[in-house]
């Protein structure tokens, strides 16, 4: 696959945000807007930001969070709120200030000459590939968009799916919106009703790893965004490792974007709720 | 006024007391965005081996009050690899690197140190007979005296280059393990590596890391670390590196004045990758604002009267 990418990576730094809103888009789910102007005008989509949450003896290391969006000088975060890191970000008021290192990780690959794109997310898996779909749509590339969630309120992002996308389908787990079941029947019908060039995919690592075999199933090259416990972030403590057909590799450096052909699918590596 | 920043650790000169705790920050290239490699007191890399190790299953990290566990393994690609990625990376790089190596046995650690001593870019040998995540030597070697005296003895023969050895806390008296590899010839001490600890999960019932076991760090260790700088300085006449917990400039100060001629920051990397720098600039700071014109009249000044 040939690489659409600026060869020269942005520069990664500490830099010093200030929160511009933090509210809540759903039961469980936050968007924390953060006034951040270096990783917003150098961001790629995929990429994560490495944030100091808070101090104190409870928040020793930074969190990972990929950027959802771009606006100007600001950038968006989409969190779910599972443990004490982003229980206390739920707390962050406008004004607040911390530090983050960014922008961090080898993010979604453009191939040249895309002309149809299969986005599929599960739950806030639809957040790191928010600044993908604009991207996508702005360049004149068609999107197709296959949405999961436990229920209609937690499709999140989809109304900017919907501003980008060609077709957006749903599933919810309780039949709240669209077809009631998983993600994955859509991305099995999607794949075979349609010429897709590539397929990015992003949401639990269980559903990543059916919507990979789809893909090859269907002979359609698929990028997944693979989520890891992490300490440092810029490739040096080994902490995020994940098992692939050439070694382990660093989620922080090497990812969090995969080639799905490469991952080797150990669920022994999925991290805990955090 | 001038603060003069630099310290000798044996025969190994040092533009200031900071140096990098192995395992923290790879061979520096990771942090060369946020830090001017030049400006450390000397690297210390990862810890090496003669041939690779994939290291330990995953989760290999858990965040605890005030610290953090690892159960990395020492995953590395084997000192072929490491000579040349890494040490031709460092080439470039005016700063004296001290390579940390590994080894399951006594054989393993003379291999490695023949194969890097006569490397331009080797400064000294850091000998790990400390790390508690892996199963043949590794600490095993470090928690008794005869083994300990034995390894740092062997590597003695082998090298000519300083040879710092890295001691572990998980021992009933640190000082006579200090004293043991004195004697066999090391030219300096570091400690302390991490404390074996273990962290639970209560709603899952499963230990958050996969080795159940691992190293604490951080924080938390620091008035471990402390006492056990202070034990062993005053025991041995070699110099201490000290760690375990530095996050800031008085952190340093205080492992200083415990009796470390030089201090090693190391989770502190993985929190601030500037660490390193806002450690030696306060602490040149912290010696300008009380007229302490060497930063090493600070080792072993702990007043106790």
């Amino acid at each position: 696959m040939s690489c659409a990418h600026d060869t020269a990576e942005p520069r990664r730094v500490l830099e010093g945000v200030s929160v511009l809103s933090n509210e809540r888009v759903t039961e469980g789910v936050g968007l924390l807007v953060l006034r951040a102007p270096h990783v917003a005008s150098t961001v790629r989509p995929g990429q994560f930001v490495h944030l100091r949450i808070a101090r104190g003896r409870d928040f020793v290391l930074r969190r990972p969070f990929s950027v959802h969006r771009v606006r100007g000088e600001s950038i968006e975060i989409l969190y779910q709120v599972l443990g004490t890191g982003t229980r206390e970000m739920s707390l962050l008021e406008p004004g607040a200030v911390c530090d983050l290192v960014g922008p961090l990780g080898a993010g979604w690959i453009v191939p040249e000459g895309l002309a149809h794109a299969l986005i599929v997310t599960g739950g806030l898996g639809a957040a790191p590939l928010g600044m993908l779909a604009e991207q996508l749509a702005a360049s004149g590339a068609a999107v197709t968009v296959a949405m999961g969630a436990p229920t209609a309120e937690r499709l999140v992002a989809r109304g900017l799916y919907e501003d980008v996308a060609r077709v957006v389908d749903v599933a919810t787990d309780d039949g709240s919106a669209g077809v009631h079941g998983f993600v994955t029947a859509l991305s099995e019908r999607l794949l075979g009703e349609h010429q897709f060039d590539v397929v990015y995919c992003c949401g639990p690592e269980a559903m990543q790893r059916i919507v990979a075999a789809q893909a090859a199933v269907a002979g359609v090259a698929c990028q997944v965004s693979l989520e890891r416990l992490m300490a440092c972030g810029i490739g040096a403590c080994l902490s995020c490792v994940v098992s692939t057909h050439s070694g382990l590799k660093r989620a922080c450096v090497d990812g969090p974007v995969f080639n799905a052909e490469e991952v080797l699918w150990d669920s022994s590596e999925i991290p805990p709720k955090h | 006024m001038t603060v003069d920043m630099s310290v000798k650790v044996g025969n190994l000169e040092l533009r200031n007391p900071v140096m990098t705790a192995s395992g923290t920050f790879a061979s520096g290239r990771e942090f060369a965005e946020f830090v001017d490699l030049s400006h450390l007191g000397a690297i210390v890399t990862k810890g090496v081996s003669l041939n690779a190790w994939s290291g330990n299953a995953s989760p290999r990290i858990a965040e605890t009050s005030s610290g953090m566990l690892n159960s990395i393994g020492l995953q590395n690609p084997g000192v072929e690899a490491f000579i040349e990625r890494d040490l031709a990376y460092l080439a470039d790089v005016d700063v004296p690197v001290v390579v940390n190596v590994s080894g399951h046995s006594l054989a393993e650690y003379v291999a490695l140190v023949e194969r890097l001593d006569d490397h331009p870019q080797v400064n000294a040998f850091e000998i790990n007979i400390s790390c508690p995540n892996v199963d043949a030597g590794g600490m095993a070697f470090g928690t008794s005296c005869v083994p300990a005296a034995q390894i740092t003895e062997a590597c003695r023969a082998a090298t000519m280059k300083p040879l710092i050895v890295k001691l572990s806390p998980n021992v009933t008296d640190i000082v006579e393990i200090a004293l043991a590899v004195e004697a066999a010839g090391a030219d300096a001490v570091s400690l302390i590596n991490t404390l074996l600890g273990m962290a639970i999960d209560a709603d899952t019932f499963k230990p958050k890391l996969a080795r159940v076991v691992g190293g604490l760090s951080g924080p938390a260790i620091k008035p471990v670390a402390l006492r056990m700088v202070w034990q062993v300085s005053n025991a041995v006449s070699v110099p201490v590196i000290g760690m375990g917990g530095i996050m800031t400039a008085e952190d340093a100060v205080e492992f200083m004045l415990a009796g470390a001629s030089a201090v090693s920051v190391g989770t502190a990397n993985f929190v601030d990758p500037t660490a390193t720098m806002r450690v030696a600039d306060g602490l040149s700071e912290f010696c300008r604002a009380r007229g302490i014109a060497r930063v090493s009249e600070l080792t072993g000044a702990l007043n106790t009267d």
